[in-house]
């Protein structure tokens, strides 16, 4: 099939970027959507030009590093999918698509689709953990863990950190990512120990990183290629107060 | 401990402040459509109601309603307009396409309803409180006067209302503003139940749904007194 791309161009992050147009011609319906990006650079390169950046690395759909916008849907059209396991199929010749960054402010573009997700990190670091002493391994079994309760960690816990919710969001919110980290832990007993300093300063650090506050759109759940869902962020709503009430 | 300012100033406390405020807005909206379904009573009944408003706990029932609506409103708008604020910083450089999924109209233009529904208020207001826009038609002006069946001489509520909406030019801007308002609580009901953190798997959906259907039963319910003043049905 023969394809016509609006790639958003920039050369650096301070620099002014762009639509551009660009035709790909004989994409096979069975690459995958970064395939075909990398046939248009090998065409890029050819020519002399500079190649799209854009992040990847498993291609599997399990690092979190892919992701663009495309045609207006983070990771594009296809529900519970990353961008790497989007296949050409999905589209028909003579298709126009739009690719852009993820756009939010806490998400600085470093080049052309790429951009510098470095806030999530901030946020882990203010309490995406448990602290644990170290010591000989324990005993897998030594703490029982209520089937619901392993479920809905599990469930939270498959957010890969991509930030498709934050470019999903109309409003460039993280609340999807932080509901997930924080009700991962809090689901769990070991998690209960730091549960209230958790929910408050990794709430304060998104603040700080000037996401954008959620209006419950739920545009998140739905680019979300782990379908984590929007209950999580009720439930840091409730964590979050009933920490801050504690003092 | 942190400082209780910090936490004050987090986008969800403030989110908290507006569920709240929002949903005590219902509960006075669900009040004042019960008021107004007495015009379709009668005059005796509306009237009755208007004046014994006026004298709940010697009068000063009806200022100590008014003040925390007050509060309430003063509460919602400012959380609205930092939380807005905020969001307008968040995504500087907008996409060229966006295709939403989940996310409705209603909810998109929430902040928009919000500050049409402001003026509406006050519209509203300087209309059937005030009486300082179509002062033809104020009660208190123009010495509407009606004599309940006990004997008292009260205020014509309901000839002011009868009269004003009769105006068609008044009856469409009030179900304008109830197109608005339906908009609003559209997203509102249950957007506040999941801010406030309602997880129950049984309760939720149907919550939601409920929160949709509340939000057409009170645009609607409002709706139907100009429409009946106007067709003719309550004259």
């Amino acid at each position: 099939m023969n394809l016509r791309l609006h790639i958003w161009r920039q050369a650096g992050p301070s620099a002014e970027g762009s639509l551009k147009a660009y035709d790909v011609n004989n994409v096979s319906e069975h690459m995958s959507f970064l395939e075909m990006l990398d046939v248009l650079n090998e065409d890029l390169i050819g020519k002399g030009e500079s190649p799209v950046a854009f992040d990847h690395d498993c291609r599997e759909g399990i690092c979190g590093s892919c992701g663009m916008v495309v045609n207006g849907v983070p990771h594009g059209p296809e529900r519970k999918t990353t961008v790497c396991q989007l296949h050409m199929r999905k589209f028909k010749d003579g298709d126009e698509i739009y690719i852009e960054p993820w756009r939010a402010s806490a998400f600085p573009v470093t080049r052309d689709l790429v951009v510098d997700r470095a806030a999530f990190d901030r946020i882990i670091q203010k309490g995406g953990f448990v602290s644990v002493n170290t010591g000989n391994a324990q005993d897998g079994n030594a703490i029982p863990i209520a089937k619901t309760d392993a479920d809905r960690a599990m469930d939270a816990a498959a957010c890969i950190g991509c930030g498709a919710c934050v470019a999903a969001c109309p409003n460039a919110s993280a609340m999807l990512f932080v509901a997930a980290k924080i009700g991962h832990l809090a689901a769990l007993p070991q998690g209960q120990a730091e549960r209230d300093s958790r929910a408050r300063d990794m709430v304060l650090q998104m603040d700080a990183e000037g996401f954008g506050s959620c209006t419950n759109h739920y545009e998140c759940e739905a680019a979300c290629p782990k379908g984590i869902s929007v209950e999580f962020i009720a439930r840091m709503n409730r964590d979050f107060v009933n920490a801050s009430l504690k003092g | 401990m942190r400082p209780f300012r910090e936490v004050w100033q987090s986008t969800i406390f403030t989110k908290w402040v507006m569920a709240i405020t929002g949903l005590l807005i219902v509960g006075f909206l669900l009040g004042h459509l019960s008021g107004n379904m007495l015009m379709f009573l009668g005059k005796e009944h509306m009237n009755e109601y208007g004046v014994e408003l006026r004298s709940l706990l010697h009068g000063a029932g009806i200022w100590v309603v008014r003040l925390g609506l007050v509060v309430i409103f003063v509460l919602h708008i400012l959380s609205a307009l930092k939380l807005s604020g905020r969001i307008r910083k968040a995504r500087p450089q907008r996409y060229a396409k966006v295709t939403p999924q989940e996310s409705t109209l209603a909810g998109r233009t929430m902040l928009l309803s919000g500050l049409l529904l402001l003026f509406y208020l006050l519209y509203h207001l300087a209309h059937f409180t005030w009486g300082i826009v179509h002062t033809d038609f104020y009660a208190h002006n123009v010495g509407y006067e009606y004599t309940l069946a006990n004997g008292h001489v009260v205020p014509d509520v309901y000839k002011m209302v009868v009269n004003s909406f009769q105006q068609p030019l008044i009856s469409v801007l009030y179900l304008l503003a109830m197109v608005f308002t339906g908009m609003h609580m559209n997203h509102a009901i249950g957007s506040a139940l999941q801010t406030l953190g309602l997880t129950n798997h049984r309760l939720v959906p149907v919550l939601r749904k409920a929160g949709v259907g509340l939000s057409i039963i009170i645009a609607a319910g409002f709706s139907a007194v100009p429409i009946s003043i106007l067709i003719g049905i309550v004259k």
